[in-house]
């Protein structure tokens, strides 16, 4: 817990230095898969600074616009409410009934990601809940996609997350997990070792002035069980047709369940 | 959390339980439940009186608990059956998938199962319609064995196969070009070429061809050709019931047919020929 308190504020800025801006190639890919339709309900655990959420509202957003789009091309009716929002054209475009919630355990992550929300003029289908990835303050069967993005590394005990996560989500629902992994090829794995164990505590230090955090951090990554150890502690979970896609060699990985 | 004795047939709790709600209220579309995959058994008649509910168990020794038992497999197939009635209004896409996951009472990410381009539900359209083409082929072969209708001419059975297998293009014919396009990508041209000469194959079949020389090839390379240009002529056609596509179809196997006719005949008139030749050339050295 304290490590991310005193990491919230300087966390974006640390991503970006320390895995130099592809950390948001790895968000949007993850968005990309997920596909949302508008009507989706998402709940970004462990989702702090709102990176994903933003990622998801932008998303939907434009599915939906291209959609009445094609209605209009059509000819077909739009209902009032389409017509209203229609005329209401801000910076952004109206996210309709899609919303996210983003969870965290951490009350200083969400108020960096409320702030940065307010910056870039996120408003409508937003919520943030301070909660436990181990026990959730939510209902069963409630969220259509369930995302952890570099977060279920810091959970005590994964199990329980996993089976919480099946437990909100929907009939149907898709869990995905964004996590830094195992590499296998060991050129990339020997010159990911380096660059862990020798540059990033420094960057630590330089930008956020905490080695110990970041020095965590590494060996984190580290100890996290791989690929397809996670990928079997899903299916306990009792996900199916679980699978993962790695990122950049592995050193990120994707992992995907459904609950059916 | 179940323990997983039988890790390639698990159950599917969650769909079961709401499989059986369903059944109460027999919400089976009617669309859906005419294109249910052959091999279930009638389906939505007696939810009462059979508890265990209708699909077939597929676990060997699962019998303990409930018999609700569907693999993914099934489920996936029921979602791909329950999305085509919504390709009419949102084409061959995620989105059809996710409102027919949605009909189903799953959740619309249930769509990220497939692969986003749409393209396995035109895959599962096309086996359900090559599907329904056999059974229909046999059905008629049938009757012609006992002889309750007589055999047709290969032209007019060649012309009444494509016929019916394009006519159950109709109900989607608006979005059917983008169906094709997504079809023609290279990831997909491997299993959408499968579905094709799988078809064409199961026709010849039924038109009585027992040929196991060269004949095979031409014969699914005419039949192809034919197929898939009365097939482009019909995305085009706008007269009263095609009218235009099934004349251009009855004209192409019409050609066909000349043309295997006059292979023949140049082949006789060739060895023909020749045999004249060598008599001159006797004739000659004599």
């Amino acid at each position: 817990y304290q490590v991310f308190e005193s990491v919230a504020k300087k966390y974006d800025v640390m991503n970006d230095s320390m895995t130099l801006g592809v950390h948001r190639v790895w968000k949007d890919i993850l968005v990309h898969k997920m596909n949302p339709s508008p009507g989706t309900l998402l709940l970004d655990v462990a989702g702090g600074t709102g990176d994903i959420a933003f990622r998801f509202i932008n998303y939907v957003s434009s599915v939906r616009e291209r959609q009445l789009q094609r209605k209009l091309k059509h000819h077909q009716s739009l209902s009032w409410q389409e017509i209203f929002e229609s005329y209401q054209k801000d910076k952004f475009n109206s996210v309709g009934d899609s919303q996210v919630v983003v969870c965290d355990i951490n009350r200083e992550m969400l108020k960096v990601g409320k702030q940065k929300a307010q910056r870039l003029g996120y408003s409508e289908g937003l919520s943030w809940v301070l909660g436990n990835a181990e026990e959730l303050p939510f209902d069963n069967d409630k969220f259509d996609v369930y995302t952890i993005a570099f977060g279920i590394r810091n959970v005590t005990r994964i199990d329980l997350a996993l089976q919480e996560a099946y437990r909100v989500l929907k009939p149907g629902g898709r869990f995905l997990c964004l996590e830094f992994s195992h590499v296998s090829n060991p050129l990339v794995s020997r010159l990911y070792d380096l660059y862990s164990f020798q540059v990033i505590p420094v960057l630590g230090e330089v930008i956020a002035g905490d080695w110990s955090s970041y020095q965590y951090l590494v060996e984190s990554i580290r100890r996290f069980p791989p690929q397809e150890e996670l990928k079997a502690m899903i299916e306990d979970a009792g996900f199916f047709k679980v699978d993962y896609e790695n990122l950049n060699f592995g050193i990120v990985a994707i992992h995907s369940g459904f609950k059916l | 959390v179940r323990c997983q004795h039988y890790p390639p047939l698990r159950a599917l709790q969650a769909s079961a339980a709401l499989r059986r709600a369903s059944d109460e209220h027999k919400k089976e579309p009617l669309t859906s439940s005419s294109q249910q995959h052959f091999d279930s058994p009638p389906a939505g008649h007696q939810p009462e009186q059979e508890p265990q509910g209708p699909r077939p168990s597929y676990t060997g020794q699962g019998g303990q608990e409930s018999e609700d038992y569907e693999s993914e497999e099934q489920l996936q197939h029921r979602i791909l059956t329950a999305a085509l009635e919504f390709v009419p209004e949102h084409g061959w896409t995620a989105e059809a998938i996710a409102e027919g996951a949605k009909s189903l009472g799953l959740s619309v990410a249930a769509a990220g199962m497939f692969h986003s381009d749409g393209s396995d539900l035109i895959l599962h359209f096309l086996s359900e319609c090559n599907t329904k083409l056999s059974e229909l082929l046999e059905k008629e072969q049938k009757l012609v064995q006992l002889g309750e209708a007589e055999k047709k001419p290969i032209d007019e059975f060649l012309r009444h196969a494509v016929e019916a297998r394009l006519r159950m293009l109709i109900p989607y014919i608006e979005k059917w070009p983008q169906a094709l396009s997504v079809l023609l990508l290279p990831r997909n041209i491997p299993s959408s070429l499968n579905l094709l000469t799988s078809m064409i194959d199961d026709i010849w079949h039924y038109a009585g061809d027992q040929s196991t020389d060269f004949n095979w090839y031409t014969r699914r390379a005419v039949l192809t050709g034919i197929y898939n240009t009365t097939e482009l002529v019909m995305m085009q056609d706008s007269s009263p019931d095609f009218e235009d596509t099934w004349r251009f179809l009855e004209n192409r196997v019409a050609d066909a047919v000349a043309m295997s006719s006059t292979a023949s005949q140049v082949q006789s008139t060739g060895e023909a020929v020749v045999q004249g030749l060598m008599g001159a050339a006797v004739t000659v050295s004599n």
